[in-house]
């Protein structure tokens, strides 16, 4: 465990504890903000990017050299199919199961066994799209971005 | 489980916060705040990939901070309680609806690039038109089928 590690644990504990607490990770919060019944969680959402967006640039503009990654670099991927193909694969199963990656885990965090059932789902989801890419040449992705510099062999 | 934080707490309370965690994480780290890619590493661990150890660390955070909201707040979630959907569905219904739900949760972020962290939340306030096609398309789709859905069921679900 390095210092990226325990960094990324507590910035993955913050960030989970935070959409918990507005309630993203139950079925019935995110299946009344998809009936546009309950608008929190836009609020939340809009208020994040609003205080995450200007921060961004600032740090950008002044080249910020973050202590742990080098030089500050935030990542940006133009607009291409894939992104309203795969958007549209992942709004049906959104709005079904009422969970994303990230939100099923803490879901599952919180006792939901049938979260597991979800999770079990999106993993398999990732490798039969995986499985498929690998063996389909794919016009529409661009190539697999290697991981940079913390990348250590599987197992290890 | 001990009932000291509101459920929900207010969204000018953790919207702020959380857009905090995702400038900051970027500030130090220099990494793009994500869960997908998270369960990208597991599915390429078990094919003998490299994988990005930092992911899973951050993954495990996700599931205590999730376990801390139920130890401070409520979980009303726990065990086979899934919402509403639970009581309107059987058991025996509800695990494959799920699954194949979740199916498609997977491949579309992975076929994406990432999910509503990834695109939705960080790639949006780093301005990437791909993250924002990607968010906007994610909305525009789970409020069309919710509603298809809701309508299908006569209002129940």
């Amino acid at each position: 465990m390095n210092r990226l590690h325990v960094f990324s644990l507590l910035f993955g504990t913050a960030f989970g504890f935070l959409f918990s607490a507005a309630g993203f990770n139950q079925y019935n919060v995110i299946h009344r903000m998809l009936l546009l019944h309950y608008l929190d969680p836009f609020l939340v959402m809009g208020a994040a990017v609003a205080v995450a967006l200007p921060l961004i640039w600032l740090l950008e503009r002044r080249h910020w050299q973050t202590p742990l990654g080098g030089p500050f670099a935030p990542r940006r991927w133009p607009a291409e199919r894939k992104h309203v193909l795969g958007g549209a694969v992942f709004g049906v199963g959104w709005a079904v199961t009422g969970a994303c990656p990230g939100t099923v885990t803490a879901m599952i965090g919180t006792g939901s066994l049938l979260g597991i059932v979800t999770l079990a789902g999106v993993l398999f989801g990732i490798a039969l799209r995986d499985a498929v890419h690998d063996t389909v040449a794919d016009p529409l992705q661009a190539p697999r971005h290697d991981a940079p510099a913390d990348v250590v062999m599987a197992g290890r | 489980m001990l009932h000291v934080l509101p459920n929900p707490v207010p969204w000018y309370i953790v919207g702020p916060l959380m857009g905090l965690v995702v400038a900051a994480m970027y500030a130090v780290t220099n990494r793009h705040l994500g869960v997908s890619g998270s369960y990208v590493q597991l599915v390429d661990a078990a094919r003998h990939r490299s994988i990005e150890v930092w992911r899973l660390w951050f993954l495990g955070g996700i599931f205590i901070g999730g376990a801390l909201v139920a130890l401070l707040g409520e979980s009303p979630q726990a065990g086979l309680n899934y919402g509403i959907l639970s009581q309107h569905i059987s058991l025996g219904a509800l695990i494959p609806i799920l699954f194949l739900g979740g199916c498609m949760v997977g491949i579309g972020a992975r076929w994406a690039g990432a999910c509503t962290s990834g695109h939705g939340l960080t790639g949006c306030s780093t301005r990437s038109t791909g993250s924002m096609t990607a968010m906007a398309t994610f909305m525009v789709t789970a409020v069309g089928v919710t509603w298809l859905l809701h309508l299908l069921t006569g209002g129940s679900i």
